[in-house]
């Protein structure tokens, strides 16, 4: 690997690792990799085709590990119970994708069962290379096949075929690793019966993990601009709605439990860095336009550091020199600027979001909800919830069973109902 | 007898956008009057509304000194006039104010509806009428037919119509020049008891109600006792002078001259635009003629989004009364809407003007229910009903007659639109009167038609079916009887009274028809199916429905970008705040707007 100069923050003085002694704190760690052979039609989503700049991938792959480092040094990363290397493609990377996973779990301390991920398409999933990545960790890989039907694909600005996703699919499992498959209903031109061929074709391939989007179309997206000026129809929320409540049926049926909104799992395959993301745990997050969340301690001994503080770094938007009284904990995003994450792979974030006790607690409610074990009448009690679900309990959205709140399944389709009440039941009790 | 014979009073008058207010300022600019520095465009335009609509709302009037090419200094006090049809009546008065007036024609668009009106208007008071083709360094100006448009349309001579351009200046010392030349300075007595007309007034905070007038006979100055004729309310007269355009108080104005006058009233509606000032003691015994009360035409709900604005609603139509009398309201409560106001205006633009400042100027979320017009319903018991929101009409058993207002309407057209014209007339229940070709290239078609119909997108239909070339004026000729029902509209089975319109028992079932269809586009899909229905009584005319929302999720959180999912549920949320609850309904505003934009 190429050498570059160290960043300088390594060499300044002054931070004390900010965790109580004793019990570490348990985190995830999201590498955001930017980066697409080609963008999809639907996609509004911070990416764009790797330049052929030579040693752009391994730059990269520096960037990260310097990022990580960072954070170790900080004390984030010393009980790291996932890993997460998403986009973009990060498979795009190629080769370098296996220093970059190498060099993300130097300094960090992983649980002895942690998950590491890696998303990846069908056009660019390399037999050879995912044999590679397994050897530097990675143990589960998430493929994002959307469709088994070549005209449904097609609509989307896919690059693969249903044939190459079936190949991919063979080659991932081969690798001995874990395997979900991400797929898209409420596309415009899919039928249902397009819909549960895919579905089939996905419980057939063997894979134990399933997610299941409906499509949103997004302002300024090529396809959505398609739909606007009629090429096609709009999606169909009624049959969206089916094509969801097929795929209950259908993976139900082939063993695959859903235990999320949107995400299906053999038992013990589900995913351990999704659901961090539905129970509140910290997560860190390196590259271009990633979101951390931390515990409010750790944000301010950021803060403190060196390359924090530089006014040099772009994206900066307002000088952080302290965090506001009574915050529990933060979110954050970088800049989705990948040259100057290139350039300065250790810097502020862009936006920054603190939040109180109740509002962090209102949003663990509301996210704990798109999980079928939904949350504990303590958490929703503390969310200033319980009203407001009993409200949802009557219109059949969420239930009440053995101690626990959880969303039915009229619920499950409606869930931005029941998250937007649940969020704003806590956040108004939070201002008043 | 005698002549003031140094001044001439004038009037600039045009259709709209045919360049009057950007003239006026190049004979601000012409005359030295404001200092270039301050010149803003438009500077007579003065709410920030008229500046950028372009149109000129209230009445003003600005003294310039000039210097003409005979060596002499006269005063000429231009009086800019509304340049809309809503605002007719004050038109005539602020031309009773004048001995003359520019007519102002745009040197490609040519004569149009409001060039007619506005001439006739100014036949119709003696004035002096001098043509000016306007915009003439526009590529397609073409001042040749203009000119013979001007001859052959109006009647009005145009061999020396001033060529001018607002925009670069050129002419407008023609036109002033031709203004001494040929408009007669104001005749009136010096000695006779005092007479001034108040062609406006506004109020100010500090001044009470600043009264712009033109005196016809003696003279008033500071410290006098005056009376205002109409409503024979006396007071003092605090202060005179003369606008520049800024006020400058003078000693005393004379007969011919025009000013403003601030006195103690602080009361709008005592001082009443074609009222006439006279003498407390000894005055006038005669007012001056054409004087009327000023009546709202077109009708609407306004209700706060928020309930919690009903009070600061109040207290901002209190304030925009103060500068706009002709604005006028009373509380109404609906089921649907809860409390606001049922408020009357002079016509549909004054309408959009008001609830435009109430929301930038106020900082309120106002709800517009569908225009209406007043209605006067004769029951059987032999009792007249007036009747100015739909929830007010009678119950259908009791009624013996309805009578609708009736405006006789002037459009201008090129004659290939001659058919869309009738075409469109027909369907908005107008009677053809006459038509008559101005020009080779115009003819003028006359209609009664309902002020109902009218208010209902006609305008835009008229222009759309004309590709822009249709011009309008109208002018209101009274009352008729119509075959008027009320037309309910149900929400999941309650009828929602902001929703109910009165329309033509033939038009009836369309309506309702067009209508539902046109809701349940707009309904957003709710938790629960929602029948939507249009029935006459108890008679329902048509139903759709709305079905159930059966899924609403959001996409894939990448990344853990909560935040931004957040935000997404944040504006899904806002959007709903902009919707009204109608009983467990949420219905966008556009939903009662919705009646306006039936394209039969």
């Amino acid at each position: 690997m190429r050498s570059w100069p160290s960043s300088r923050w390594m060499s300044s003085p002054g931070h004390t690792n900010p965790n109580p002694p004793g019990r570490p704190l348990t985190a995830s760690l999201y590498v955001h990799v930017p980066f697409c052979v080609l963008k999809c039609a639907y996609c509004d989503f911070h990416s764009a085709p790797i330049s052929d700049e030579p040693g752009m991938a391994d730059h990269f792959a520096w960037a990260v590990g310097e990022g990580a480092s960072h954070w170790a040094a900080l004390g984030a990363l010393d009980d790291v119970a996932s890993i997460y290397i998403g986009g973009g493609t990060p498979t795009t990377l190629g080769p370098s994708l296996v220093s970059l996973v190498e060099s993300v779990q130097r300094g960090a301390r992983l649980v002895s069962d942690a998950e590491i991920t890696v998303e990846t398409n069908p056009d660019t999933t390399d037999p050879a290379l995912a044999g590679r990545l397994i050897g530097s960790g990675v143990t589960r890989f998430s493929l994002g096949v959307q469709s088994f039907d070549d005209a449904v694909l097609r609509i989307l600005g896919r690059c693969h075929t249903a044939t190459s996703a079936r190949r991919a699919v063979d080659a991932l499992l081969d690798t001995g690793a874990r395997v979900s498959v991400d797929l898209m209903c409420g596309i415009p031109g899919q039928t249902l019966d397009s819909w549960t061929a895919s579905v089939e074709a996905a419980l057939a391939s063997g894979v134990g993990h399933v997610s299941v989007y409906p499509l949103t179309l997004e302002e300024g997206t090529p396809l959505a601009i398609a739909a606007r000026v009629g090429e096609f129809d709009a999606p169909d929320d009624d049959l969206a709605a089916d094509m969801m409540q097929a795929a209950c049926e259908l993976l139900g049926a082939g063993g695959l439990q859903r235990y999320e909104v949107a995400s299906y799992a053999r038992p013990g395959e589900e995913s351990t860095h999704n659901s961090g993301y539905w129970t509140g745990r910290p997560y860190v997050g390196i590259g271009p336009s990633a979101a951390s969340m931390l515990p409010a301690a750790l944000f301010e001994a950021a803060i403190a550091c060196e390359a924090w503080s530089d006014p040099g770094v772009a994206g900066v938007g307002k000088t952080l020199d302290s965090v506001p009284p009574g915050t529990s904990r933060v979110r954050f995003l970088r800049s989705a600027d990948t040259t100057a994450f290139l350039r300065k792979p250790v810097g502020p974030p862009e936006e920054v979001e603190f939040l109180t006790p109740a509002q962090a607690a209102a949003e663990d409610a509301m996210l704990g909800l798109r999980l079928a074990e939904g949350i504990t009448e303590e958490l929703a009690e503390r969310a200033g919830g319980t009203e407001i679900l009993g409200t949802l309990e009557a219109r059949g959205l969420v239930e009440h069973v053995a101690g626990r709140w959880r969303v039915t399944e009229t619920g499950w389709l409606l869930g931005n109902e029941v998250f937007e009440a649940v969020w704003h039941a806590g956040t108004r009790r939070g201002l008043a | 007898m005698s002549q003031a014979t140094h001044i001439r009073n004038f009037s600039i008058i045009a259709h709209i956008d045919h360049g009057k207010s950007t003239l006026a300022d190049r004979v601000l600019e012409l005359t030295h009057t404001v200092a270039d520095r301050d010149m803003v465009e438009q500077v007579l335009d003065s709410m920030d509304i008229e500046r950028e609509r372009g149109i000129t709302i209230k009445a003003q009037a600005v003294r310039v000194l000039y210097q003409a090419d005979d060596g002499q200094t006269y005063q000429l006090n231009l009086i800019d006039t509304p340049g809309h049809v809503d605002f007719t009546y004050e038109v005539s008065r602020s031309l009773q104010a004048c001995e003359g007036v520019l007519l102002v024609v745009d040197a490609a668009q040519g004569v149009e509806a409001q060039t007619v009106a506005n001439a006739m208007m100014a036949m119709n008071a003696g004035l002096e009428i001098i043509p000016l083709i306007n915009k003439i360094d526009l590529p397609a100006a073409d001042p040749e037919r203009v000119r013979h448009e001007i001859e052959e349309g109006l009647a009005i001579p145009a061999d020396n119509a001033v060529l001018a351009s607002g925009k670069t200046g050129e002419g407008v010392r023609e036109a002033l020049e031709s203004v001494i030349a040929l408009v007669p300075p104001p005749e009136g007595e010096s000695d006779k008891p005092l007479k001034a007309l108040i062609f406006d007034s506004y109020f100010d905070t500090y001044r009470g109600v600043v009264a712009l007038v033109r005196v016809i006979d003696g003279r008033v100055s500071k410290g006098m006792k005056i009376r205002m004729m109409a409503n024979n309310t006396v007071t003092d007269v605090e202060e005179v002078g003369v606008r520049r355009p800024a006020n400058l108080p003078v000693e005393s104005l004379e007969f011919g001259e025009v000013g403003y006058l601030i006195t103690g009233l602080k009361d709008p509606a005592l001082v009443k635009v074609g009222d006439t000032v006279t003498l407390a003691k000894h005055g006038a015994t005669e007012p001056l003629p054409g004087y009327r009360e000023v009546k709202p035409m077109v009708f609407t709900g306004l209700f706060p989004i928020d309930g919690d604005q009903y009070p600061d609603l109040r207290d901002a139509l209190d304030r925009l009364q103060l500068n706009d009398p002709a604005l006028i309201y009373e509380p109404e409560s609906s089921h649907a809407l809860g409390f606001g106001f049922r408020v009357g205006f002079l016509g549909l633009l004054h309408m959009e003007v008001v609830k435009e400042r109430l929301e930038r100027e106020f900082d309120l979320d106002l709800l517009a229910t569908a225009p209406s017009v007043e209605y006067h319903v004769y029951t059987t018991a032999g009792e007249e009903v007036v009747v100015h929101s739909p929830q007010d009409m009678p119950e259908a058993g009791v009624i013996e007659r309805v009578e609708e207002p009736y405006l006789r309407a002037t459009v201008l057209v090129p004659p290939d639109y001659v058919g869309a014209v009738m075409e469109l007339s027909e369907s908005r229940r107008a009677t053809f009167k006459d038509m008559q070709y101005l020009s080779a290239t115009t003819v003028e078609m006359h209609y009664d038609i309902p002020l109902s119909e009218l208010i209902m997108d006609f305008f835009d239909q008229l222009k759309s079916r004309t590709r822009g070339y249709a011009s309008l004026d109208y002018e209101y000729i009274g009352y008729r009887t119509s075959k008027l029902v009320k037309l309910d509209i149900l929400l999941a089975g309650k009828v929602v009274d902001a929703l109910s319109f009165i329309v033509h028992r033939d038009k009836a079932y369309q309506r309702g028809r067009v209508l539902t269809e046109k809701l349940r586009e707009i309904i957003p899909r709710q938790m629960f199916e929602v029948p939507i229905q249009a029935a006459i009584g108890g008679k329902v005319l048509a139903r759709e429905t709305v079905r159930a929302k059966r899924k609403d999720v959001l996409a894939k959180c990448y990344g853990g970008d909560i935040t931004r999912k957040r935000k997404l549920l944040e504006k899904q949320k806002k959007g709903k705040k902009r919707m009204k609850n109608v009983g467990n309904v949420e219905v966008p505003q556009d939903a009662f707007m919705a009646i306006l934009k039936v394209d039969e």
